[in-house]
């Protein structure tokens, strides 16, 4: 994924939370819609984040992840989607632990996407 | 009537009452406040005096380890003689007040949980909850729920189907940690009552039975200046704490060689703190931690005082069965983010805030402590020490506080279930950075000493029947919260005070009190 999909990528999920009508997303406007999505996230400490997803794993590339986290494609539906698998990861113990912190296996990939794209 | 100090009675005095309590804690002055102003005469025996004193406390002193798997052993000597107070008042005085009920699952028989099962169900203690509750002037708890109600003050939105659920705790005044003026009205204004008399200064140090071991035929009283004298009664109530019901109760071994109550070698068995885990974080390493999604205020769990009516969350029934463990919960506290938020932390924050339904603040980092409970384990005892005596002659205690594996298991699953039903309710996420293998050196223990004596109907199984009376002996009853067969996670205190009410029913009927 070239840099302009991941903004993209980016910008897509900040559309759809807009869409989803939450309060303290639909308000904001995305001059810059990395900075708004995540607010202020250090891309950095996110890519560590994902290499530790991804390590142990059998190896997957950014489209294999893409297409599990966003199988209809960046939809107004994609984060309802994400919200719904991370619940779901969560009752079924899909789990990634990362520095003590429990997360679900959807917020691993999503880690891991953002990791391979910052190869 | 009155406070008498022993030590200014006529040396070998006959202290002579309907009923003899042994230890002027809250279980005994609880018991004595039931039963002021009724028809009968009443003598409470405690070991000290008004004030904390180091002689009097010295008569604590024993050893301790505490021992669990993948652990080393954790030496804790100071610990018998520091987790509780030998006065009028018992560890009351240090008490800070806190107060809640033991959960419906605390009484019930898990099939999950080793030992576990009350003979009486939190139903059926609801009535004595609320007496104590009204004792101690705080709301009743599942009546009134004052807590829960405030509408400034939201509980998380967990989902019920996951099993962790907002627990309210209250504080009372009558406390020596909250208020001593008021503690000291509550723990002397019932000898004001004509059949009440307390005996400061009175040791006993011995509980003898009559030849064929199964009547109290008296006891013996020391006092530190030399004084000896004895005391009995129709019926009496041991009521010295977990540790110290053991020590007199083993000691006391005149007839049977056991110790009173001992004939299946349970008494001193089945020891079960509380204590509390957590760690702290640093620029290295996290600290156990909480991650609210909301930017709405916590005030319902945080209790930066230390004595304000809070919530902890706690698993109920249906999430220890679903994960085969025991009673666990949360509390928060307030953290300073600054000294544990690393780099990876923020994000992965970040996006758990966003999937978790956005806020504009990014959420809240509080810093918290995982507690799980104890389950009974035989090799989790006080025993007598006969090589070290204390100045009364009376052998100083051993204690081996020891885990088993089943209890690293629960608390570990417990974390785990607990950090997925905060996930799972998109409420934010949950930080246990902590080893196995360090749990026992981060580990907290709180002064709570329960299960030595505990109840069940059958005597192969308990040492108190489940009206409290001692297997085998005809008039000796035990309160406090040796006879808890169960810790829960609760503070002791309240359920003590709740059974004691139950107790003290039964004594004014068994003695013809309540015509």
């Amino acid at each position: 994924m070239t840099a302009l999909a991941r903004r993209d990528l980016l910008a897509a999920l900040f559309v759809v939370t807009a869409s989803a009508g939450l309060p303290s997303l639909a308000a904001a406007v995305p001059s810059n819609p990395k900075a708004r999505l995540f607010g202020d996230l250090d891309l950095t400490a996110a890519a560590r984040v994902g290499e530790a997803w991804l390590a142990g794993r059998a190896p997957t590339t950014v489209t294999a992840l893409a297409a599990r986290l966003f199988p209809r494609g960046r939809e107004p539906e994609a984060l309802s989607a994400l919200r719904r698998a991370v619940a779901d990861d969560f009752r079924r113990g899909a789990v990634f632990v990362h520095r003590g912190w429990r997360l679900s296996d959807t917020e691993g990939a999503l880690f891991g996407l953002l990791a391979l794209e910052a190869r | 009537m009155a406070f008498i100090d022993a030590r200014t009675l006529p040396d070998a005095s006959r202290i002579q009452a309907d009923l003899l309590i042994i230890g002027g804690g809250l279980a005994g002055i609880t018991l004595a406040k039931e039963l002021a102003g009724g028809a009968l005469k009443v003598a409470i025996l405690e070991s000290g005096g008004r004030e904390l004193d180091m002689e009097i406390q010295g008569l604590y002193a024993g050893s301790a380890m505490v021992r669990a798997p993948d652990n080393p052993d954790k030496p804790f000597d100071d610990y018998p003689a520091q987790s509780r107070a030998r006065v009028l008042g018992g560890s009351g005085m240090i008490w800070g007040g806190k107060c809640a009920p033991l959960d419906p699952a605390d009484f019930a028989a898990r099939p999950w949980a080793p030992r576990s099962g009350w003979p009486v169900t939190r139903e059926q203690m609801q009535g004595f909850y609320d007496r104590a509750c009204d004792l101690l002037e705080i709301p009743r708890f599942d009546r009134d729920n004052t807590l829960l109600k405030d509408p400034t003050r939201t509980p998380l939105a967990l989902d019920a189907e996951d099993g962790f659920f907002s627990a309210p705790r209250a504080f009372t005044r009558y406390s020596g940690g909250s208020d001593k003026a008021a503690f000291d009205r509550f723990r002397t204004d019932f000898a004001d009552a004509a059949n009440i008399t307390v005996y400061l200064h009175a040791n006993v140090t011995q509980i003898r039975l009559n030849p064929t071991g199964d009547q109290v035929e008296g006891l013996d009283v020391a006092c530190l200046d030399g004084k000896r004298h004895t005391a009995s009664g129709k019926t009496y109530v041991l009521a010295v704490g977990g540790i110290e019901n053991v020590r007199l109760l083993l000691a006391s071994n005149g007839v049977h060689k056991a110790g009173v109550g001992n004939a299946h070698d349970l008494v001193g068995r089945f020891f079960q703190g509380h204590v509390t885990y957590s760690v702290d974080g640093d620029a290295e390493s996290e600290a156990s931690a909480v991650h609210v999604s909301r930017d709405a205020p916590m005030g319902l769990y945080l209790n930066p005082t230390r004595t304000s009516p809070h919530c902890v969350l706690a698993s109920g029934a249906p999430a220890q069965e679903r994960m085969g463990a025991g009673n666990f919960t949360v509390t928060l506290y307030a953290a300073d983010e600054t000294g544990i938020a690393q780099a990876d932390t923020k994000a992965l924050r970040q996006v758990a805030t966003t999937l978790d339904g956005g806020t504009s603040g990014g959420g809240q980092l509080l810093g918290c402590f995982a507690m799980s409970e104890h389950f009974p384990n035989p090799d989790s005892r006080v025993t007598l020490d006969a090589s070290a005596k204390d100045p009364l002659g009376m052998p100083r205690i051993r204690l081996e506080w020891t885990y088993g594996k089943t209890d690293w298991d629960s608390l570990e699953r417990s974390t785990a279930g607990f950090g997925d039903a905060l996930g799972a309710a998109g409420q934010g996420r949950f930080c246990w950075p902590i080893k196995r293998s360090q749990l026992l050196a981060i580990s907290s223990a709180s002064r709570h000493h329960m299960g030595t004596t505990r109840m069940n109907a059958d005597p192969k199984r308990g040492v108190v029947d489940p009206d409290l009376k001692v297997h085998g002996t005809g008039n000796l009853y035990v309160a406090g919260s040796s006879v808890f067969p169960t810790s829960g996670i609760a503070n002791p205190t309240l359920t003590i005070l709740a059974l004691v009410m139950r107790l003290a029913d039964h004594l004014k009927q068994e003695l013809g009190a309540d015509r």
